[in-house]
């Protein structure tokens, strides 16, 4: 197997499986000596095979157009992203410390709000969050937890060390690809399962399900679990559908749900009503409840909120949960886990300037070509500007929505993300990555061992979203030196 | 338990796999008569199209019935929603709906049927043989669909849903396919006539794979009265009428709030049992098997009140839920 020999020699960033002088990092030593094992052909018969096997089992997602959705095979790269078990382990405590800082956080301002009278949050970022929801307040779930779903993407820059990039809290996807990742990586290559010790990704859905099922309010019983999808259209429907099959939950639409005057939610089924106990949510709060939220929602179920607020019924994530999944308060969480935890972070964020605050704002006015800008509340690689590579039209036009708006902006420096040899014209090449891994968090707390590994196809690209030319890789945490 | 769309969305992706496959048994059977026609016999496109209860539509699309435009339309015409490739397309998205019900091989099996569909239908409508052979390996893989369901698939609610479904489409695919004789126009000839006739009941009796059965249980000689009797009324021949219907009484005993709709089916088997077809002339076979077709439709509409459509404020009383071994068994 080749490397791209060019390409690597002009890559800058800090490569995942080979080091300065492209030897094999030690975690990935067995991996590469397997590929090594491989002529083109080998690989040009594996790669077809993998297509062949994700047609097949229908991974899929789906890309909305004009011409209307198109459901595309998933794009999938053979050649996985390996980290040593040490590594992981860390990063893993890191993931729970945050986790637990942001839940603490959550449910501090819909409640005291001491964080903010003890002058570490300032309540004008508060103010101006489009996710804080007046209807959460005064409430305190099961556990004080909100966020009970959290993908947290991480990157590594130049230096090696590996940055939290953004916390997903509201409703991340991506963990049925890790899941179907490792499928299609055990039925085409299962030879190097057995030259290295790749730890397992499996018991994700399990731990879903206790997380969800700790949620219900009949504890005791086996409690009744939906999935509550937007329908067939929304982009990640496969998602919902394989989690719903893994765990043995119904997958149910807004429609096939009603909360009566008991304020007991019901599903309709083939004999009639029965109660619903956990909701695992996958549309946005503001679908949620159409006599609460967006009036005109089709994909919620009306009164739900009152079903929430009562008491009868577990949702996760909890509506509201989605403040803290907003780049401008990202960068507060430093504070946040030392205010709660009385703990450094384990975990680095990325440097940030926040653009409410004048010293700030102007330096990322005048370095606009040298920054990436991000919008507070979007999500997806969308509304962003990433300076190095915007024209002069372009800044100009960022410049006047900061100006316009400083609360809703955050910028942080280009990042020289890490890459990893990449299936390219039966040459590995090297392409830029990042990682999601999935933490829960109800009565116990978890962390994916890995996670989803998205990977930008194009040459030099840095986005990773799947709804802009990414794709994604197999994630092997492995015991390092052990065959 | 189960949720009233889901089951809806099963029934539907039982009956569209039935449909599918039947669809494939008539066209074969169809290729097998045409073979058999002597000199002088024509085959009537048009009746074949009235058969499968699709003329208007036909119509709508294409000027002329023949061949071609035929086996078009029931295989590779996304706008005809029985066509062969609608069906996988319909059971596919159906079966996306509900991976949470069925066991994880089954959306496999059904996605690669249906992905198999998409890539050959075109091929399919080039030539006899390569129709056969397409169209063969439809029924196969569709088979190892049904294996997979009764192998691996708990017997609970879903799965009698689904042997509802599959059963109703059957027993309708059935009658229609008895009726494709009626599309053969023969030359006044009565010597000529009587064998020909038997040729086309065999040819009937193999797109059922009921020949060996038949000879085995009814008799050596092919004789329509005979066929027809059998394909209707011989419980022991699993895609007769009245077997498939007792396979729906079966499954509605096991189902919760059914007993209105087990009379229904006991009242249709009934009525059957009395009838006599030996001595039916041609249309009022036809006639006979339109009415079937009817009562058949009578049982889904009465089905899709029941269970999937009721609102569930105005539920009648439940009844009780029969015994766990009887639902597992």
């Amino acid at each position: 197997m080749e490397l791209a020999t060019s390409e690597y020699a002009n890559n800058t960033a800090y490569d995942e499986l080979l080091d300065r002088d492209l030897q094999p990092r030690l975690a990935a030593r067995p991996l590469i000596d397997y590929l090594n094992s491989l002529d083109e052909n080998d690989l040009a018969a594996r790669r077809k095979e993998v297509d062949a096997t994700i047609k097949a089992m229908g991974i899929t997602f789906t890309i909305y157009s004009e011409s209307g959705n198109i459901d595309r095979a998933w794009p999938f790269d053979p050649i996985p992203r390996v980290m040593a078990r040490k590594e992981w382990e860390c990063i893993q405590a890191g993931l729970k410390q945050r986790l637990t800082a942001l839940n603490l956080f959550i449910n501090d301002l819909y409640n005291e709000q001491r964080i903010i009278k003890d002058r570490v949050f300032p309540a004008e970022v508060l103010v101006g969050s489009g996710n804080y929801r007046m209807e959460c307040i005064g409430i305190t779930p099961r556990f004080g937890v909100w966020a009970h779903i959290c993908g947290t993407d991480l990157v590594r820059d130049r230096d090696g060390i590996v940055y939290v990039l953004e916390d997903n809290l509201r409703v991340p996807s991506g963990v049925s690809y890790m899941l179907g990742n490792r499928q299609v990586m055990k039925r085409i290559f299962p030879e190097v399962f057995r030259t290295t010790t790749i730890l397992p990704v499996d018991d994700y859905p399990t731990q879903l399900y206790q997380t969800l099922a700790a949620l219900s309010p009949r504890p005791g019983d086996q409690p009744l679990i939906v999935v509550l999808t937007p329908g067939i259209h929304n982009s990640a429907y496969f998602e919902h559908s394989y989690l719903a099959q893994q765990m043995g939950a119904y997958l149910v639409e807004g429609s096939d749900l009603l909360v009566d005057k008991d304020d007991i939610v019901y599903m309709k089924s083939i004999t009639g009503l029965e109660r619903v106990d956990v909701i695992y949510r996958r549309i946005d709060d503001a679908f949620l409840d159409p006599e609460v939220f967006n009036p005109d929602s089709m994909l919620g179920v009306r009164g739900l909120m009152r079903a929430w607020r009562n008491g009868n019924v577990g949702i996760a994530n909890a509506p509201g949960a989605g403040v803290a999944d907003d780049k401008v308060v990202y960068t507060f969480v430093p504070q946040i886990i030392r205010y709660y935890l009385d703990q450094d972070p384990i975990l680095a964020n990325v440097p940030s300037y926040l653009c409410m605050y004048e010293d700030q704002r102007n330096h990322v006015l005048n370095n606009l070509d040298k920054l990436v800008v991000k919008p507070a509340n979007e999500s997806g690689g969308y509304g962003m500007l990433i300076g190095p590579r915007a024209t002069q039209e372009e800044r100009a036009k960022f410049a006047d929505l900061i100006r316009a708006n400083p609360r809703n902006y955050m910028a942080q420096p280009t990042l020289d993300i890490s890459t990893a040899p990449t299936l390219v014209d039966g040459h590995l090449a090297p392409r830029h990555l990042d990682l999601r891994p999935f933490v829960l968090q109800s009565d116990k707390l978890y962390a994916t061992t890995g996670g989803l590994t998205r990977v930008a196809l194009r040459k030099g690209s840095l986005v990773v979203n799947s709804s802009q030319g990414g794709g994604s890789k197999d994630t092997w945490i492995v015991e390092e030196g052990v065959p | 338990m189960m949720l009233a769309r889901a089951a809806e969305n099963l029934y539907w992706m039982a009956r569209y796999l039935e449909r599918a496959e039947n669809t494939a048994r008539l066209i074969n059977s169809t290729t097998l008569v045409l073979l058999d026609l002597p000199p002088g016999a024509s085959f009537g496109w048009v009746n074949l199209i009235e058969v499968a209860g699709l003329d208007s539509l036909f119509h709508q699309h294409y000027p002329d019935a023949n061949e071609d435009s035929v086996m078009r339309f029931l295989i590779e015409d996304s706008r005809n929603p029985s066509s062969i490739l609608s069906c996988m397309q319909y059971a596919r998205e159906n079966t996306r709906t509900l991976r949470e019900v069925l066991p994880a091989e089954m959306w496999e099996r059904i996605n690669s049927l249906c992905l198999y569909v998409r890539e050959n239908a075109a091929f399919a409508c080039r030539s006899r043989r390569d129709r056969y052979t397409v169209l063969s390996n439809v029924i196969e893989q569709r088979h190892a669909i049904i294996g997979l369901v009764s192998g691996t698939m708990s017997h609970d609610l879903a799965y009698q849903i689904i042997k509802l479904g599959r059963n109703l489409e059957r027993a309708d695919m059935t009658t229609r396919i008895i009726d494709i004789s009626s599309a053969v126009q023969l030359p006044q000839d009565d010597v000529l006539h009587e064998a020909i006739m038997e040729r086309i009941w065999k040819s009937t009796l193999d797109s059922l794979s009921a020949y060996q059965s038949y000879r085995r249980l009814v008799s050596m000689n092919v004789r329509g009265s005979e066929v027809v009797n059998f394909l209707l009324n011989d419980m022991r021949f699993p895609r007769s009428v009245d077997h498939c219907l007792s396979e729906i009484e079966a499954c509605l005993k096991l189902m919760p709030i059914s007993q209105q709709l087990r009379q229904i089916v006991a009242q249709l088997r009934h009525k059957i049992a009395q009838r006599h077809t030996d001595r039916l002339s041609a249309i009022a076979l036809h006639e006979y098997l339109d009415l079937l077709q009817a009562e058949l439709g009578e049982i889904h509409d009465a089905l899709n009140y029941r269970y999937f459509h009721s609102q569930p404020e105005e539920s009648p009383p439940i009844e009780p839920v029969p015994a766990e071994s009887e639902l597992t068994q």
